[in-house]
């Protein structure tokens, strides 16, 4: 029985849905604000999209992006983040990232965080990041 | 022929010692107005007492900045570091927040402790409004508060929309150059600081 699943399963993959790679955040302080990153790996034929992330670890999370106009540099809530069909999307530093206001606690470097991501597609996908210092 | 070896050795230290300071395309003095700051220990200091006699690397924050500012403070820490394995520790490193109504001394130094930043080396400055304005107008640096939030305890926060920018100063209080704070080649920073220190 085994064999005939690993069998079925090498011509026959299982959609992996949605994969959350290498999830982490930034230190601050309690009170003050940190960003939360991450890449979305979409392997499924759908596009997916990621419209709310929640956790216990801040006061409000949104969803932002980081814009520039020359040497000025700004930030704006984006709501959602679509992640097209068998593609990538990477929350990276100076780009998209999660927006974690009013931390509830000290980060430091070597922290965890639990997060709930609310997808349209894949639903809740529960992921832990850790505090890296960089 | 001893002659024209002559001058062509002249010319030739002279185009070396221009490409030179071209690379450092700034000579703006700072020196010419005091401003009193407050560092991280609530103690007032001078601004540029406190960057005079040493080569000085100073970034523009506010430590509510999630994305930007981390980025520009951790590449100083990482030009620290990389100072120190080359043997240089008299670089002195500032942190100038535009951000003095929620970056009150004690805020600044949690902001620097959680990133094991040695206060030896490093300033974390705040101060009056108007003081702090004043003086971004010097380095050309703007920042303006953007978007709020209303929590639900009524707190107000906010984000701000500012230059990305780490500045090098000379040991006469000059500025001498520009970089994108959160993108800085650090090497680029490393070898400006070696040419202005002569190391």
């Amino acid at each position: 029985m085994i064999t005939l699943i690993i069998i079925l399963n090498l011509f026959f993959p299982i959609d992996d849905n949605i994969k959350i790679v290498d999830p982490w955040m930034r230190p601050n302080a309690k009170g003050m604000a940190s960003a939360l990153y991450f890449t979305i790996e979409n392997t499924t034929e759908t596009t997916d999209t990621l419209y709310k992330v929640e956790s216990e670890i801040a006061e409000r999370i949104e969803i932002h992006e980081t814009y520039s106009s020359g040497d000025v540099i700004g930030m704006r809530e984006v709501g959602m983040i679509v992640v097209e069909a068998s593609s990538s999307f990477e929350l990276k530093p100076g780009a998209h990232h999660i927006m974690l206001m009013k931390l509830k606690q000290d980060l430091k470097e070597g922290n965890n965080g639990d997060f709930i991501l609310h997808f349209k597609n894949a639903g809740e996908i529960k992921i832990t990041a850790v505090v890296k210092l960089k | 022929m001893k002659k024209r070896i002559e001058i062509l050795l002249t010319a030739g230290i002279f185009l070396f010692t221009l490409s030179c300071s071209q690379d450092l395309p700034l000579d703006k003095d700072l020196t010419k107005k005091s401003y009193k700051l407050i560092n991280q220990d609530s103690m007032v200091v001078d601004f540029p007492e406190i960057i005079l006699g040493n080569i000085s690397v100073m970034g523009f924050i506010y430590t509510h900045c999630p994305d930007i500012c981390p980025m520009t403070t951790h590449n100083m820490y990482l030009t620290e570091m990389s100072l120190k394995k080359a043997g240089i520790e008299d670089v002195k490193f500032v942190a100038l927040s535009f951000d003095p109504e929620r970056d009150k001394p004690h805020v600044l130094k949690k902001f620097a402790e959680i990133r094991d930043i040695d206060f030896k080396n490093w300033t974390l400055v705040t101060g009056e409004q108007s003081v702090i304005y004043d003086l971004l107008r010097r380095f050309d640096v703007r920042a303006v508060a953007t978007d709020s939030v209303f929590y639900d305890d009524g707190e107000v926060s906010y984000s701000m929309m500012h230059t990305d920018r780490i500045s090098l100063i000379d040991k006469e209080g000059r500025l001498r150059k520009n970089y994108m704070g959160s993108r800085i080649n650090i090497e680029e920073l490393i070898q400006d600081i070696k040419y202005l220190g002569e190391y």
